[in-house]
């Protein structure tokens, strides 16, 4: 089920009604797994086998690594668990995708090859799940920590609700503690979840859905060809749309967590007002990132082994990152793009390793941080490189006899609320929310909060998923 | 020194939480908070979420307060405008009616057009002269031809269809809810239970619950100044009320509200006048021969097990009728499709109980009140023409 529902409402009171009943640690958990299964369930009940296979799998994979005398032992216990997840990934995600360019690789050669058509339903969260519980052996197998001592505490960590179908991906050392002693959420970690919950689905509900989606719509599934201020305007609706939805799923699950007094981490650190590709990468999708620096990156060679091995760490990196989001090559060539920025960014800092920017320059170097990123967004969003170009070329100001496609309206709106965006994440660069909320007063915070909640409530959301549930 | 994910280690108590007496212990977690992207190559561990130091059962209760004032404010204001609660009309309202045919009503008579239809012909009337409730399957603004070729591919249905043929949108192939039998198949329990809670505990009590009146609806609605090459459109408003069932009627303020009434006709007309946008006349043609070829096909794979198809053609008025008249002449859009189909068919202009004066505020759709007595006379004439009680004698299907 999605955040933004009735059936949420309802579920998330019961569960947070009956984890705060006075009942024993090891029942509430079993609560809160429960709840989780029937979560995921709710979209497709037989997708859960796939939940309990990666679950078992992996369990038994890191008590294997463990109790392994041999390193070969180690490394076929380790290849289990990363056969296994990125099998059931690679199987329901790229089923088809590998199957259409294996057709197009027999066709270029002359052989006319038609396969049965695939259908196949991507089970929602797959690539965030696998890599949770991927992270778990892969900890032990580097020796970074011990297997959990308890399978439903284990079993939590991978079907914990909040986090489950979309992040933020959590690692076991961040979670598995957490359900080993007792814990019951405060009077005020519950109202201050409650207010987490309400600003996530206000970006997600108001934000994202009601204001930001319908223009980029508009410019990128329209198969007219937009011209320069059409191309800009549905590219920075994307970008506002894109982060308001998923920073918005995490903040919303960051407070769902802490309703029943979990901690989870940040998923995004105000990322619009990042300097250069690797403050990006620190402050968008942290947990991904970070779960592809630790677990790809280094392992490839990361900047150990020479600039030759460090560019082609990083490049294969951000190819796969692309990949990952989606089974198509816009998405490759979307990651194929933060790897170049990534390495070029490397390249300048290596000459100018003495220059420092004074303000107004670090601010232009900032927006030209941000509107490179929007260059990258067009690969994201199109669903053809054919869309994509057509974008780019209005971007860059090249589709001359383009008729206009938005009205003032989208005009006005998008513009205003991305500005807002941009602003509001300068002004946030170095805070963190709470350190917000610490100084403002208190009337304020309940005004902003009540009027949140207003606009969600008016919005009248139609329960979009949430964008990044297709990842 | 390897960190653990078991409870030997100390990680299990993250620190920077309010403690119970409302103090937090962790100023440096409030102001500047590590990420994994501070720790590469290590355990995470367990994250910090400290709670910002405000009277927080204050700060909520005010919130309630003023989130209750404000939608008890919002709520007044629409219902001072006219509007009552009613159900809203969804995919998934939809599919519940669609679901009818799988949980042992395949033999109904089933309601499959657009809005006219769907406005126009009264359940409660048509079931009071035939005995059996029809289950209502039309969808404004959308050609009814997806829901009949669902209906041809099951072959629990074994009913009878009224197909209401509104030529611009079945012609034309407008689409606006033409997902909603992919929603039917594809509709997962949480949404189900969604649908449940939704048309049982909000949308009888909040008139505001309404697609009109949603914020960005709301604030698209401004008189916002046109942009040169593409000017605003005025979107179709709250045209009809609808029940759990789906039974619906044409909105009253419509007819009694002579500016809303003006301002429907308005939207209308946007339609009536050339637009760029507009495909060719070859486009347009070649689109309704995919229609009435789809079409045919449907309906003979629907006769080939009994079930009866009867197409009608609704009454519309005033510039609408020129407009259909105009955009799909009847020779070659209706005749052609009654021909083809082999199915009878009722034109509103070929019967004069059907042919007369209608209300018709917006010309498109009928009052209330003419909306009963539509349906009582389109009643009579199939009974009478077409579907006689079942022990008279055969008539055509």
């Amino acid at each position: 089920m999605v955040f933004n529902s009735l059936t949420f409402v309802v579920f998330f009171a019961l569960v947070l009604g009956i984890h705060s009943l006075p009942l024993p640690w090891k029942a509430r958990k079993v609560n809160l797994l429960i709840a989780s299964y029937l979560f995921y369930s709710a979209w497709n009940p037989p997708f859960v086998i796939l939940l309990w296979i990666s679950t078992v799998v992996d369990w038994y994979a890191a008590q294997g690594l463990v109790k392994a005398k041999r390193e070969a032992a180690r490394h076929a216990w380790m290849l289990l668990s990363v056969v296994a997840n990125l099998g059931m990934l690679a199987y329901f995600k790229y089923g088809q995708f590998f199957v259409d360019n294996f057709t197009v690789l027999m066709a270029s050669i002359g052989v006319a090859w038609q396969p049965a058509h695939y259908d196949i339903v991507l089970p929602v969260g797959i690539s965030f799940y696998t890599f949770a519980t991927l992270s778990y052996t892969l900890d032990v197998y580097l020796r970074r920590a011990l297997p959990a001592r308890n399978f439903l505490d284990y079993a939590l960590f991978v079907t914990f609700f909040p986090h489950l179908v979309a992040g933020p991906i959590m690692r076991p050392t961040e979670l598995v503690p957490q359900f080993e002693q007792p814990r019951r959420a405060t009077g005020d970690q519950i109202r201050f979840g409650l207010a987490l919950m309400t600003i996530g689905l206000f970006n997600k509900v108001v934000l994202a859905d009601s204001f930001l989606a319908n223009a980029a719509e508009r410019v990128y599934d329209s198969d007219k060809i937009p011209g320069t201020l059409d191309a800009w305007i549905g590219t920075l609706a994307f970008s506002g749309q894109i982060f308001c939805d998923f920073a918005g799923y995490s903040t919303t699950a960051i407070g769902a967590a802490l309703c029943l007094g979990f901690a989870m981490p940040d998923n995004f650190r105000f990322p619009y007002a990042a300097v250069g590709f690797s403050d990006f990468w620190r402050r968008w999708h942290i947990t991904l990132s970070s779960w592809l620096r630790d677990y790809l990156y280094i392992p490839l060679g990361g900047n150990r082994h020479g600039p030759f091995r460090t560019y082609a760490a990083l490049m294969m990196t951000m190819l796969l990152g692309g990949l990952w989001h989606g089974a198509s090559w816009t998405f490759v060539a979307w990651g194929g793009l933060h790897g170049l920025y990534l390495a070029a960014e490397r390249v300048l800092r290596a000459r100018f390793s003495n220059y420092r920017p004074g303000p107004l320059m670090f601010v232009a170097l900032g927006l030209l941080t941000y509107m490179l990123i929007n260059l990258t967004w067009v690969f994201f969003r199109a669903k053809t490189f054919g869309k994509a170009w057509d974008v780019l070329r209005g971007m860059l100001g090249l589709n001359v006899a383009a008729k206009p496609i938005l009205t003032t309206y989208y005009l006005v709106t998008v513009a205003f609320i991305v500005v807002c965006i941009v602003l509001a994440h300068w002004f946030m660069r170095q805070r963190t929310l709470e350190s917000l909320v610490t100084r403002t007063p208190a009337v304020v915070v309940s005004i902003v909060w009540a009027l949140m909640a207003f606009t969600i409530v008016i919005a009248q959301g139609s329960g979009n998923a949430f964008i990044y549930f297709q990842f | 020194m390897h960190s653990s994910i078991s409870s030997s280690d100390d990680v299990a108590a993250p620190h920077g939480y309010r403690a119970s007496d409302g103090v937090v212990d962790d100023t440096h977690a409030i102001h500047r908070r590590e990420t994994a992207s501070d720790r590469p190559g290590v355990a995470q561990p367990v994250p910090k979420r400290p709670v910002p130091a405000q009277p927080w059962s204050r700060i909520f209760v005010g919130m309630l307060v003023m989130l209750v004032l404000m939608l008890g404010g919002w709520e007044w204001y629409w219902r001072d405008f006219g509007v009552t609660p009613s159900i809203r009309n969804t995919d998934a309202l939809w599919a519940i009616q669609r679901r009818r045919i799988d949980a042992g009503e395949g033999d109904a008579t089933l309601i499959v057009a657009s809005s006219r239809l769907f406005f126009d012909l009264q359940l409660d009337v048509w079931e009071k002269l035939d005995g059996k409730r029809p289950i209502q399957l039309a969808f404004e603004g959308t050609t009814p031809l997806p829901f009949l070729e669902d209906l041809a591919a099951d072959p629990k249905f074994t009913g009878r269809v009224l197909l209401g043929i509104a030529p611009e949108v079945f012609f034309g192939a407008y689409g606006r809810h033409g997902k909603a039998t992919k929603y039917t198949h594809d509709e997962s329990p949480s949404q189900r239970a969604g649908q449940w809670l939704s048309m049982h505990l909000i949308e009888p009590v909040f008139a505001f619950y309404d697609p009109d009146y949603a914020l960005p609806a709301v604030i698209k609605r401004l008189p916002w100044p046109d942009r040169p090459g593409a000017p605003t459109r005025l979107d179709v408003r709250k045209l009809s009320v609808t029940e759990s069932d789906r039974n619906t009627h044409l909105w009253d303020k419509i007819e009694s509200d002579a500016q809303y009434r003006a301002l429907m006709r308005k939207v209308w007309e946007q339609s009536f006048a050339p637009s760029p946008n507009d495909p060719t006349p070859e486009e347009k043609d070649k689109k309704r021969d995919e229609q009435i070829e789809r079409t045919v096909k449907a309906i003979a794979m629907l006769r080939a097990r009994g079930v009866k198809v009867l197409l009608v053609r609704e009454p519309s008025g005033g510039p609408y009728l020129e407009f259909d008249d105009r955009l799909f002449p009847r020779a070659t859009s209706w005749d052609v499709l009654v021909t083809r189909s082999g199915a009878p068919g009722i034109h509103f202009q070929d019967y004069p109980e059907l042919s007369g004066e209608w209300n018709l505020p917006e010309w498109s759709h009928m009052s209330y009140v003419d909306a009963q007595r539509f349906t009582a006379a389109l009643h009579a004439i199939v009974v009478r023409d077409f579907w006689p009680p079942e022990n008279a004698p055969q008539a055509a299907n």
